[in-house]
């Protein structure tokens, strides 16, 4: 429960990158959702609602995010930081207009668990397999992975690349603004600033550590937060070490794991790089 | 191409994005009061006003020097290098009076204050003191232990939690008062210690809490600031008590905070500015407890009843003996 808003956010940015965009906005986008899944579920007592307004604002987010990155050429990286940079600037200065300079401890409506699963780790579940399937046994997909390989002979097969290069942001700002959203609907039912605390950057680890694969960016991310669970567990048990120790301990194994596994050809070719159609 | 395009849009997406973060604070900045003083307060936080705990309780004990003294306020977030610097700056923009809100100002203000004679420093906790700067301590630890001793008193489990959010000493110092007071009321009792690292992380404070209450700890108490929801929500779905900290907390939507230990800042804001305006300010270490009023441990109203007579009897006599200096909490001087 604790790892789904990594994972969704790496299901998501999975597609991006295939696409051949990084979307270093992811943080920004789970920030996002995370404060207007809030806000929503507190309007309107659904959270629900809430959900689906936090999904909106993530890809709200990055499609403008896109824009710039896709349709202009501009450089990725400096428009996602930019991006990240808005999101906590949006996020907390309207925290602070609606609930006061000194903030409060908030408590929204909830989504509703039954027997330790909810509809949002159902659907991480039931999407992980769809988004394998759409990336890998549709045209649609082949053409998606192309874009992020060799745009040059997608554009010339006649699809456009920019409008594929757009779907998969739109995928990585979805699924990010959910995860985002869970966080806040689904895990706490409450909203701090800044509350993501880094778990866009995690999950963009989580997509290379996963081999641009969504099962495995699953696996890994259920894997950090296994770690992430653990740490605390042993905390609890007043096991005399360093807590710092502890705290590294996630990052730690996501950095052993891209040691052993960060090696090799998977990487989309054209990731990061902009496609500007000849003229 | 399109390059003046991106560059206006990147611009305009950049201001949006940095007017967004660093304006945050600007909104606190207040504009002259009528009578036009010029008395100026500025006040450094560690963290976002916005905690509902710590700094927050700052920030209203400035709004109160506003609204009483007709002082003019502003405050920003500084920590680390930043400190000397936005002290410097407030300096010599003709602040009276300089507040850092934590042990970390302490250093810096001593070597600035000597640049800046005619304005005052002063850090919450912290021991140095030169003629312009001091510190106040608040004695929170008073009512930690107080807190310990009711949790060691009530568990069921003998074990009692404790949640932090990023480890300083100051926060340690309160969880050793803590220990100390479920010690003191039960000696079996064993006190579970968790730091999740992250300030404002909710879930990961969640995620911790499960896990003290799952190695059996029923009574919970925080100083995990703007994550605190975290911690009660994890505490009401487990159906374990917990404690409110730095501000009352009885009043939370979980319904499971059954105290606070509570620091009352606003009274020592406004002395503290009080002294300065008159110039009567002289550089000293105030230690700020129960006998001042400044600390205080409250019983949420509508659970008392779960509090059995006889521990409300204990806490309120052991009160009084810290109140009358009978009993001494023990603290860590950092």
């Amino acid at each position: 429960m604790f790892s789904a808003p990594i994972a969704l956010a790496a299901i998501g940015e999975t597609v991006a990158q295939k696409s051949g965009v990084l979307n270093i906005g992811l943080e920004g986008a789970m920030l996002c959702g995370a404060f207007f899944a809030m806000l929503v579920s507190q309007v309107t007592g659904s959270p629900w609602l809430g959900l689906a307004a936090g999904g909106a604002a993530g890809l709200a987010l990055t499609l403008f995010q896109g824009w710039f990155t896709v349709l202009l050429a501009a450089d990725q990286v400096v428009v996602g930081t930019a991006a990240n940079l808005f999101a906590l600037g949006l996020t907390s200065s309207l925290f602070r207009m609606r609930y006061g300079q000194s903030g409060q401890l908030l408590s929204v409506p909830k989504l509703p668990v039954f027997d330790g699963l909810d509809g949002v780790l159902l659907f991480m579940l039931i999407s992980v397999g769809v988004v394998w399937f759409l990336l890998m046994r549709t045209a649609w997909g082949l053409a998606l992975r192309a874009s992020g390989e060799h745009p040059e002979s997608v554009e010339a097969a006649g699809f456009s690349v920019l409008k594929l290069r757009m779907q998969g942001l739109a995928f990585s700002g979805l699924y990010g603004g959910l995860g985002g959203a869970y966080l806040a609907v689904g895990i706490t039912g409450s909203f701090a600033e800044n509350m993501t605390a880094g778990r866009g950057f995690v999950a963009i680890a989580m997509v290379t550590f996963g081999r641009w694969n969504p099962f495995l960016a699953l696996g890994a991310a259920l894997l950090v937060g296994y770690a992430d669970s653990l740490q605390f567990t042993l905390q609890a048990r007043n096991i005399a070490l360093p807590h710092q120790l502890f705290i590294a301990s996630p990052y730690l194994v996501a950095l052993l794991v891209l040691v052993f596994a960060g090696k090799g050809t998977l990487v989309p070719r054209a990731l990061g790089t902009a496609y500007v159609k000849e003229r | 191409m399109n390059v003046s395009r991106i560059a206006f849009g990147l611009t305009a997406l950049l201001i949006a994005g940095c007017s967004g973060t660093s304006s945050a604070p600007a909104p606190a900045t207040t504009a002259a009061t009528a009578q036009g003083s010029d008395f100026k307060v500025a006040l450094l936080t560690p963290t976002a006003v916005s905690d509902a705990g710590w700094s927050a309780m700052a920030y209203d004990g400035l709004q109160q020097i506003h609204s009483q003294l007709g002082a003019k306020v502003n405050n920003q977030v500084a920590e680390g290098t930043q400190i000397k610097d936005a002290m410097r700056t407030f300096a010599q923009q003709g602040y009276n009076l300089i507040i850092g809100h934590g042990f970390e100002y302490n250093d810096p203000e001593i070597q600035v204050a000597k640049d800046f004679p005619k304005t005052v420093f002063v850090s919450s906790s912290g021991g140095e003191t030169a003629p312009n700067a001091g510190a106040f301590r608040f004695y929170l630890e008073q009512s930690f232990y107080l807190a310990g001793e009711m949790a060691g008193k009530m568990t069921k489990t003998n074990k009692v939690a404790m949640i932090g959010g990023v480890k300083v000493p100051s926060i340690e110092s309160t969880f050793k008062a803590f220990e100390a007071g479920a010690k003191a009321a039960n000696p079996k009792v064993t006190v579970i210690t968790v730091f999740t690292g992250k300030g404002n992380d909710v879930a990961a404070a969640k995620n911790a809490t499960l896990s003290a209450i799952g190695q059996g700890a029923d009574f919970v108490i925080h100083q995990a600031d703007a994550a605190a929801q975290g911690v009660f929500d994890a505490c009401k779905e487990k159906g374990v008590y917990a404690f409110g900290s730095n501000l009352d907390q009885n009043d939370n939507a979980s319904g499971i905070v059954i105290a606070s230990a509570t620091i009352v800042a606003g009274p020592a804001f406004v002395d503290l500015a009080k002294h300065v305006k008159d110039g009567t300010y002289k550089g000293s270490v105030l230690l700020m407890g129960m006998d001042k009023g400044a600390i205080d441990f409250v019983f949420n109203p509508k659970l008392k009843d779960k509090v059995p007579a006889d521990v409300q009897k204990m806490l309120t006599d052991d009160e009084a003996k810290i109140k009358a200096g009978s009993l001494v909490v023990p603290k860590d001087e950092f």
